[in-house]
């Protein structure tokens, strides 16, 4: 299987401009999650509930995590996954959530059929 | 307290995501600290303001005014301040621009090794490559392969400079002007540059 990496590396070899998901500078999200999940860590940062740079900082700590347990061409890599947990860890942090409401607020979701 | 270690398949850790992130912004809303409409804003507003058109307005003046350029190079930020952008492009990560320009000895590619720290307002978000593990290892181990296979091949008789990003400074390439545009107006200009142009991947071509 190849990284996203190669993917794109092989596509422009192929000619095929328009194949990366790039689209002249719109948005990359593969996935809508991802974009909300985006969306919420600014909101958060410019609302000043964190200084963007501690976000950064548990960004660079939750890659680091999966860098150091995974292959670097491991398919499973996800960022907007590492993105998720470090938003995950400053809002506990931060005590903005606690993570007895965010998991009632998850089972709710689910019990509701919203996902699955 | 992630969770993701119960969910063996990827599509199972796609749909786990998409559930706790709507799980969050659900939790935010309810407790007041956004309103249902904050995150399509900050969307609309990533969307529509900033984004590698205003990288290429940049490239595209540096090249017809030469005081600019020099202006440019040496402080981008306060250079850009002279443009007229839109409000909010000093903010999130649009702090701390530095500009390297590419000659005829130097080719210049940027990345950021630890997380992905790109300037936004002025490239817009970075693409999904740049932030994937295996390029930001190898680009700087071997960047003149890496390159290579985005369809760039650097004359061996060039230097490539890497630069890494970091919270500090965040850095863009300016690209050579192409031959064949010598008539071409600014705006001519800015609508041939490319994203990749000024991350060092790609040669702007005059079509």
């Amino acid at each position: 299987m190849q990284t996203q990496f190669e993917h794109f590396a092989a596509t422009s070899m192929l000619g095929r401009k328009d194949s990366p998901p790039r689209c002249d500078g719109e948005l990359f999200f593969e996935d809508s999650w991802e974009g909300r999940a985006f969306g919420i860590a600014i909101a958060l940062s410019k609302k000043g509930h964190y200084e963007w740079e501690d976000f950064r900082q548990q960004l660079i700590t939750s890659i680091g995590e999966w860098e150091s347990s995974h292959a670097l061409d491991d398919p499973s890599w996800n960022y907007y996954q590492r993105w998720l947990l470090a938003l995950e860890r400053v809002m506990l942090e931060i005590n903005l959530i606690d993570s007895v409401e965010l998991e009632q607020q998850l089972a709710e979701l689910i019990t509701q059929d919203t996902f699955y | 307290m992630s969770g993701y270690e119960h969910f063996k398949y990827s599509t199972d850790r796609e749909a786990y995501s998409a559930a706790r992130v709507h799980a969050l912004e659900a939790l935010l809303v309810k407790k007041g600290v956004i309103t249902g409409s904050t995150v399509d804003q900050v969307l609309k507003y990533f969307k529509t303001e900033m984004g590698p058109f205003n990288g290429a307005k940049i490239v595209a003046r540096a090249w017809v005014d030469p005081s600019f350029k020099m202006r440019l190079l040496k402080d981008a930020n306060a250079a850009i301040a002279e443009m007229k952008f839109p409000p909010g492009m000093s903010g999130a990560e649009g702090e701390h621009l530095k500009i390297v320009e590419n000659t005829p000895t130097v080719h210049n590619l940027i990345v950021c090794t630890l997380c992905s720290c790109y300037p936004w307002p002025t490239l817009g978000l970075p693409p999904y490559w740049f932030k994937d593990p295996t390029f930001r290892a190898r680009a700087v181990r071997e960047p003149r392969a890496v390159l290579k296979e985005f369809g760039l091949v650097i004359d061996p008789a060039v230097e490539i400079k890497v630069w890494d990003s970091s919270a500090q400074i965040r850095w863009s390439v300016l690209p050579e002007r192409p031959e064949g545009t010598a008539g071409m107006s600014e705006s001519q200009l800015a609508a041939i540059v490319t994203p990749e142009s000024m991350m060092g991947v790609g040669k702007i071509k005059v079509a």
